[in-house]
């Protein structure tokens, strides 16, 4: 278990539906060398256990694919704890996993969800062109802009 | 004017069902279906693949019970490289078990938690905005905070075993690819970073604690609702008849305990049952033959083996059924909502088995593969979280698939959740003017019971919302909601 102080990016999708493996993409593409203090985790959906995970953390990115096609390629958006309401348990939103780390756990790391635009989501092994461009976009905008911070 | 009323899709269950009740000019129910609307067609387009990717790809049927298939595959792919169950190495068996322990565990905790928990502790009628894990997690922290850390110990188990939580992979075909070692075991004994297994222990006993004290409160509801009788079908040791999980024979009892099947053993499967259709499910209905169609209809899972065994080899969980047995005055248990009872007394099963397991060095050897001799057919069953699993494969001489009959948990469990939702559909719809949501949630109340993961049954992925629709007898839409 990580101790306070650190950062935990959670790459959210599914590489077998095209630009929905965004999120993965991202992690994979800042490769294996990362800082100490950053821990990374793949998930298809978020789940309520989440609440427990990054309740470990300081600062947690959600990096998932964006339906919407954005003018630099991706957004990076501060995330607020949230009560909200789904028919289904299984894949809750990052605001809601917030909500419960902050009133199960008492804590509330500082957090942001990083999207990044994609454009077909079929089921396919591989990023579009488009999603391709704009993730190498993401990750030098984190590694240069954020990660340097 | 008679109606028809649609539940579609169904909540808080694994995959995508809907409910419709056809109704009289009296509002009177004149009959009930479960319909599940997915397919996919695992079994058509694994064939041509190598017999060796069977538990690799078949796995992918599912993220909640992913191990259970790719043991069922890997048991059946075993005999098609000439290995029985008892010829697996000892060190590889005990693997296996842990992986299936680990996953029966944290499959059981996230139903009871987050599926079932919210009926029992807001009940049917409360506000669906509240009924969910998220309101159990607001109300009952300390109860949430264990539901997750039990979950994540199960997680973790498999994370050991497979690599990864979901679709990880621990076999290879006569064995598995990794032992465990201190370091890793000590993970889960030692408490240091996680609960550790006695912590796991505690929690279990304590949540039967809740479950046999809420049945004191809640007697009348938890034993006749959805009740009907019913036969039981299961996996037993083979050599003394208590309760199995990974390897054993096949036995069956009628509703009043009079064996249908007689332990037997895995590879005479299909000499038992046939699968019946229905033009409104694509889920098939599994039968013993020598019962028909309309008798031979099995429940399987946690309350069918509770039934079916003889006993269970760990004391603290063997203490539970004994108490859970003076329920029904020592016979067959045919209600329904003790299925929550039973699924919780399998977590306390499991829970000890896993520390067994993890203080057993067997688990730290290094032999772990056996290789026979090749043949050309194959066949795993085992005890998922939601019952009998059964894996066929037959392939030829180039090592290619040529068949595949999967009879998933819930395939078995068809009837009885129809047989449930017809329950409801007599004891609380019937003649009532105007379906409530409180209603409505009844219904799958009902079907929850048994966890059932329609996604696997149909081999197929969707989603769970809930939908009611009222159709007149000619088929016209003339209500709906839906959430």
């Amino acid at each position: 278990m990580k101790k306070e102080g650190n950062i935990l990016l959670i790459g959210i999708g599914n590489s077998g539906r095209q630009d929905d493996g965004l999120g993965w993409a991202f992690l994979d593409s800042l490769g294996p060398e990362l800082p100490s203090n950053i821990d990374v985790e793949y998930r298809y959906q978020l789940q309520i256990e989440d609440a427990e995970l990054i309740s470990h953390y300081q600062k947690v990115y959600f990096i998932d694919a964006y339906k919407k096609l954005t003018p630099e390629g991706f957004f990076v958006t501060e995330c607020f704890p949230k009560e909200t309401h789904s028919f289904s348990s299984h894949a809750l939103p990052p605001e809601t996993i917030l909500f419960l780390a902050k009133n199960v756990y008492n804590k509330n790391p500082e957090s942001f969800i990083l999207g990044i635009s994609g454009e077909s989501y079929q089921l396919e092994i591989g990023l579009t062109e488009t999603a391709n461009s704009n993730l190498n976009k993401a990750v030098s905008h984190f590694c240069h802009d954020i990660l340097i911070m | 004017m008679s109606q028809k009323l649609v539940i579609d899709p169904v909540t808080r269950v694994e995959g995508h069902g809907k409910v419709t009740i056809h109704l009289d000019d009296n509002n009177k129910v004149k009959d009930a279906f479960f319909h599940i609307v997915e397919f996919r067609g695992f079994e058509r387009f694994i064939q041509g693949h190598p017999y060796w990717e069977a538990p690799v790809m078949v796995q992918r049927l599912c993220g909640i019970c992913p191990v259970s298939h790719h043991l069922a595959a890997a048991k059946a792919i075993d005999q098609i490289v000439g290995i029985d169950p008892e010829n697996l190495s000892i060190p590889a068996q005990k693997i296996r078990k842990l992986l299936h322990f680990g996953q029966v565990f944290q499959s059981h905790a996230l139903h009871f938690f987050y599926l079932a928990s919210p009926d029992l502790l807001f009940g049917w009628d409360a506000d669906p905005l509240k009924r969910n894990v998220v309101g159990v997690a607001m109300e009952y922290p300390k109860l949430a905070k264990k539901g997750i850390l039990m979950r994540k110990f199960g997680q973790e188990i498999i994370k050991l075993v497979a690599g990864k939580r979901i679709h990880g992979i621990s076999t290879t075909p006569g064995g598995v690819h990794k032992r465990i070692n201190v370091k890793e075991r000590n993970y889960f004994l030692d408490g240091k970073d996680i609960p550790s297994i006695d912590t796991m222990i505690l929690w279990a006993k304590e949540i039967i604690d809740f479950i046999k004290e809420y049945h004191l409160k809640n007697k009348s509801f938890l034993d006749s609702f959805a009740s009907y009788p019913s036969g039981h079908l299961g996996l037993v040791n083979k050599e003394n008849g208590f309760l199995e999980l990974y390897d054993g024979n096949l036995r069956a009892t009628d509703a009043a305990g009079n064996i249908t099947l007689d332990d037997v053993p895995n590879n005479d499967y299909n000499e038992h049952f046939y699968e019946s259709v229905e033009k409104w499910s694509y889920l098939k209905f599994p039968y013993l033959k020598h019962l028909g169609k309309n008798k031979g209809w099995n429940r399987v899972g946690p309350l069918a083996r509770i039934n079916i065994c003889e006993g269970i080899e760990t004391p603290l969980a063997e203490k539970e059924r004994l108490d859970f047995k003076l329920a029904s005055n020592g016979k067959i248990n045919n209600m329904t909502m003790h299925t929550h009872w039973a699924r919780l007394i399998e977590i306390l099963y499991c829970a000890e088995m896993m520390k067994n397991l993890l203080e057993d060095d067997d688990i730290l050897s290094n032999d772990l593969i056996r290789k026979g001799e090749r043949r050309k057919e194959g066949i795993g069953i085992i005890e998922a979280p939601r019952g009998t699993l059964i894996h066929h494969y037959e392939v030829d001489d180039k090592d290619r698939i040529t068949r595949c009959n999967l009879i998933v948990s819930t395939t078995h469990n068809n009837e009885p959740m129809n047989q449930a939702v017809r329950w409801v559909a007599n004891n609380v719809l019937s003649g009532e003017p105007e379906i409530t949501e409180g209603m409505m949630n009844q219904i799958e109340v009902a079907i929850r019971a048994y966890d059932p993961c329609l996604s696997c049954a149909t081999h197929a992925l969707g989603q769970m919302p809930l939908e009611v629709n009222l159709i007149d007898n000619k088929g016209v839409l003339i209500d709906e909601k839906r959430r």
